[in-house]
């Protein structure tokens, strides 16, 4: 405490600084002279009681020192003293400070900025009670769509009787639902969830209560637990939401809690509910199909337990299951069961991505901090005379070396200041690419840990910068001031090390320039890709007019439903259809160049799976006989639907290419008959009779420009249920026009149904190129800089040793050697390191680009031409740097250099 | 005159609570006096050890400073001891004492071998 005190009072005499201190003076005047009267009273002449008076107190001045280094911090004193000697100096030089802290904010800012973001979405601990003992657990099979099939109930089951190192297994449907509100109706994402999810989870509520065991099966009522996000967003964080009951897909719910912040896996959400809500996901069908996976699973580790253990146990049940159920895993498809930790699997999509930018932006700071050292090497040896000087006046090594380095500290932490504001502009640029790939970008923040970081980095590189200048060791200066040397820095070794500083700048550009080029052609590659159909002029209108809850719970209800739904859809389709500029107006399950998310087994009449080959499967979508000329998918072969393919006709399909190629090997598909299979069916209301192939059509690139081919299969609209649903508008011109009028139709015609993400095909499309986009943009722009910087770096470093070198020039020209050859060797001078930097680059570029390999598209990891267009452009601009010191040291008059010699 | 001694680490700040402690508030010139009579005059106080030991008790809140006329009218500055700084007297007391005893314990004439 009393510690404490002191420190703040001599914190506070410090920022007080050093006024005269009248008060100090009079009470040592005031000591003297009781001190003078005792001597006197004891018989000494006033002139000696004085002087013995003085003697005693030991030297007045060194006294007020000593309490003025009481009062105050001495040590913080000289550095301020250095402060303000560093602050001077560098105000001198103008031009080096701002090339020097620029620079560095470019450097430092990057950095910031992305690891904030590798932070919130890799690093952070996840808000999850434990959350280092989740684990996501994943089933996979071949194929497009394979990556994550998700679990059915009976499957979670056996994991869960047969794991021991497991505390707890919760269950989480993504499923959609409909708020049906007095200002209109909102989509929601929700998760269903079973009653021990939020215990499993370690997840909280910060308001009201989360979902227990008593909240599973189907006698229960509905109940729902918003999450932190969604309950301040929709809600405004109205802390009397708790017990209000609102409208989900027509049925009452009562809001029973709101969730601590938490991110989501695989896709965030807006509520949870608990499983009651979906009749389907409670029936016998659910909980008993084997097949009908529809559910994620999520688990906590028993204490004690390791994921490699939960891992080997998972390995094993999953083989027991797999021997006693051979008829719902085919062994063409290869299934198989991952075990990751949530934290790895909610930073899983960005790892890669995060580690490119991480990577691209710590080159540029070690460009830039290169660059630094060059320029303060060049500035030392101006300043090396000073330096002499003050060590003549009594400087030691380690003063000198402290001045340096609050100098460099000067310059980094205002680089820092100027990096930090950059981040936080770029930081939301960042959130929102972070939120491509993981659900934790909202956890991407500038806190105290990122500031530290930032801090750490600028303190790494003024010591670097400080140790890089090279000061003679102790006790030499002595013989250099009686040598009248001019400075002490310089020489040789600051020489090689400002060259092979020159060097490293251009390899790292190099590999910066390569890993762009590779990104840019990959963009390049992704938006040209072939989609398939005509994308110009065409308008995408997703409407559900039956929610999926009433799809799932099926029942005689859901015919007149369907009737009803379809009569809509026509009525819509007319409208548009009248709309001016309109050519066509088609209605189908699924949008354009989206992928469907009904994935079903398909087989081929008279043509049995052979052993051990995969069992096929194809997207199932429905269209209206207009859909195709609407979305511009060319017809390949056969016909398209007609009004005639309605309900009660003959059951017939169109499938595309990627099918026929697969069900039917090159022969003619046309009047052959396919049909839907598998245990699936009986849990779902697509049927399985057999369907005759009327026609082929090309393939389209559903699910993204990246996404495997995938096999698709049509069935008319009107002799299926309505599932999911939408519009495809074809347009003359400007359909971006349009969009307003369709929508009113739509709102007039369906109300209190969500409409959104209305779009035109041409924005799904570039939706699927814009991570590549950022990506190749952001480290291109890197690269940008990175080459920039070390231009800079080449031509400082050149001209610094033609100005040097001005005296041998002069001599060497007047000894006969001409302009051109003076030039020719400067050039050659930096020539000699701009190669060096570009072997050293390539190389380099050649070793990292497999590690981008994963996101990379349609271009080998080493691509000649980027690399080769790479080593020109390098090879010009150090061509371009070198040219204007070569011409200046061609410039140099002999006459003139020579007198002033 | 006995030689002069320097004085130990930490004691200065002792001596002078103790000083304040017993004669109450006093100037710094009193102090001085005081401690160097104490000591039989063994010790000498200079302003530069005097006075920064006196700052310093008084930024730590053991001692408090204030102006005031001295017996023959000058004006001098007066220190006083806080009831923090009694504590604090209390405390070093204790501890010094403990210390003697353990030092001298250790210095004692060694007793018959046991």
């Amino acid at each position: 405490m009393s510690m404490l005190r002191e420190v703040v009072a001599r914190l506070a005499g410090t920022l007080r600084g050093h006024p005269a201190d009248p008060e100090l003076d009079e009470e040592f005047r005031s000591h003297l002279e009781m001190e003078t009267a005792e001597y006197v009273r004891r018989g000494m002449a006033p002139e000696e009681a004085r002087r013995q008076a003085l003697i005693a107190s030991g030297g007045v001045t060194p006294a007020a020192e000593a309490v003025r280094d009481q009062r105050g911090l001495p040590w913080v004193e000289s550095i301020a003293a250095d402060l303000r000697y560093a602050l001077r100096a560098l105000r001198r030089s103008p031009g080096f400070t701002t090339v020097v802290i620029l620079t560095l904010a470019l450097g430092i800012g990057a950095n910031t900025a992305i690891f904030s973001v590798v932070r919130g979405v890799l690093l952070k601990p996840l808000p999850h009670r434990d959350g280092d003992r989740l684990v996501y657990l994943r089933q996979s099979t071949d194929g497009p769509a394979g990556e994550d099939i998700a679990f059915s109930v009976p499957e979670i089951r056996d994991i869960r009787t047969g794991v021991r190192s497991f505390e707890g297994v919760a269950e989480y449907s993504p499923w959609t639902v409909t708020l049906q509100e007095r200002e209109g109706a909102t989509h929601l994402d929700a998760g269903l969830v079973s009653g021990n999810f939020f215990k499993v989870m370690g997840l909280s509520p910060v308001l009201g209560r989360v979902t227990q065991p008593d909240d599973d099966g189907s006698g229960v009522p509905p109940v729902m637990v918003l999450t932190h996000e969604f309950w301040m967003k929709h809600f405004s964080g109205d802390p009397g939401i708790v017990g209000r009951k609102v409208m989900l897909d027509g049925e009452p719910v009562t809001v029973i809690g709101v969730m601590q912040q938490a991110p989501f896996f695989p896709a965030r959400v807006d509520v949870l509910l608990n499983m009651v809500i979906s009749p389907h996901h409670v029936s016998a069908t659910m909980v008993e199909g084997r097949t009908h996976r529809m559910t994620q699973m999520l688990a906590r580790l028993a204490p004690g337990a390791t994921v490699e253990q939960a891992r080997a146990e998972v390995t094993a049940t999953y083989a027991r299951m797999q021997q006693d159920h051979t008829d719902a895993y085919d062994p063409g498809s290869h299934y198989r069961m991952t075990v990751l930790p949530f934290k790895q699997a909610l930073g899983e999509h960005a790892r890669l991505t995060l580690m490119l930018l991480m990577g691209a932006a710590v080159f540029v700071l070690i460009i830039s901090a290169a660059n630094v050292v060059n320029l303060t090497l060049m500035r030392g040896l101006r300043r090396g005379h000073e330096l002499v000087l003050r060590a003549a006046l009594g400087a030691g090594v380690l003063r000198l070396r402290r001045l340096l380095l609050v100098e460099n500290l000067l310059l980094t932490l205002a680089g820092s200041v100027l990096g930090i504001l950059l981040a936080f502009g770029g930081t939301g640029l960042l959130r929102s690419l972070a939120a491509r790939y993981s659900t934790r970008a909202s956890d991407v923040r500038l806190d105290l840990v990122v500031l530290a970081f930032t801090l750490g980095l600028a303190v790494a590189i003024a010591l670097l910068l400080s140790f890089a200048a090279s000061l003679p060791k102790e006790g030499r200066f002595a013989a250099l001031i009686a040598a009248g040397a001019q400075r002490v820095a310089g020489g040789l070794r600051s020489q090689r090390l400002q060259r092979a500083l020159v060097v490293a700048q251009v390899a790292v550009s190099v590999m910066l320039l390569a890993g762009a080029g590779l990104l840019t052609r990959t963009m390049i590659r992704l938006s040209t890709v072939d989609t398939g159909l005509r994308t110009e002029q065409v308008l995408t209108i997703p409407l559900a007019l039956i929610n999926p809850a009433q799809l799932s719970a099926g029942g005689p209800n859901i015919m007149a439903l369907d009737a009803e739904a379809k009569q809509r859809y026509e009525e819509i389709r007319r409208e548009l259809r009248a709309l001016p500029g309109v050519i066509e107006v088609g209605v189908g399950s699924t949008m354009p160049l989206r992928a469907s998310d009904i994935r079903l087994d398909v087989k081929a009449e008279g043509r049995p799976l052979q052993p051990g080959q995969a069992m096929p499967q194809g997207d199932y979508r429905t269209a209206s006989p207009e859909y195709f000329r609407a979305a511009g998918i060319p017809i390949l072969k056969g016909r398209e639907f007609q009004s005639t393919d309605r309900a009660g006709a003959g059951r017939v399909v169109v499938i595309n290419q990627t099918m026929a190629n697969q069900l039917f090997h090159g022969e003619d598909p046309i009047g052959k008959r396919i049909a839907w299979t598998g245990d699936v069916l009986r849990f779902t209301p697509f049927s399985g009779d057999w369907r005759t192939v009327i026609g082929v059509v090309a393939n389209t690139q559903d699910g993204g420009p990246e996404a495997e081919p995938r096999a698709v299969a049509f069935m008319p609209f009107d002799q299926e249920l309505t599932v999911f649903g939408g519009l495809v508008v074809r347009a003359e011109s400007n359909v971006e026009g349009l969009t307003a009028a369709a929508t009113r139709i739509v709102r007039r015609l369906a109300p209190g149904v969500p409409l959104e993400n209305v779009l035109t095909v041409s924005q799904i499309r570039s939706e699927g190129v814009a991570p590549k986009r950022l990506n190749a943009v952001l480290v291109s722009l890197f690269g940008l800089l990175a080459v920039l910087i070390a231009a800079v770096g080449i031509g400082g470093v050149l001209a610094f040793s033609v100005g040097a070198r001005t005296g041998e020039i002069g001599i060497r020209m007047s000894l006969g050697a001409d302009a051109g050859r003076v030039h020719r060797m400067i050039l050659r001078e930096g020539g000699v390191l701009v190669v060096l930097g570009l072997v050293l680059g390539i190389g380099g570029a050649w070793f990292a680009a497999q590690f981008i390999r994963g996101l990379l598209f349609g271009v080998a990891p080493h691509d000649p031409v980027t690399f080769g267009g790479v080593a020109l452009l390098m090879a010009a601009i150090g061509v371009g740097a070198c040219w204007i010191p070569a011409l200046r040291a061609a410039r140099i008059d002999p006459a003139i250099t020579m007198r002033s010699a | 005159m006995p030689p002069k001694l320097d004085i130990q680490q930490g004691t200065l700040a002792l001596m002078i609570l103790r000083t304040l402690d017993v004669l109450g508030p006093l100037h710094g010139y009193g102090v001085a006096r005081r401690i160097e009579e104490t000591s039989g005059n063994r010790l000498a106080l200079n302003y530069g050890t005097l006075y920064p030991a006196l700052v310093k008790l008084e930024q730590q809140g053991f001692v408090t400073a204030e102006w005031r006329p001295s017996d023959n009218n000058r004006r001098a500055k007066y220190y006083a001891l806080t009831p923090a700084g009694r504590k604090q007297l209390a405390r070093e007391t204790r501890e010094w004492n403990q210390t003697a005893d353990l030092i001298a314990a250790f210095l004692a004439p060694r007793p018959e071998a046991s």
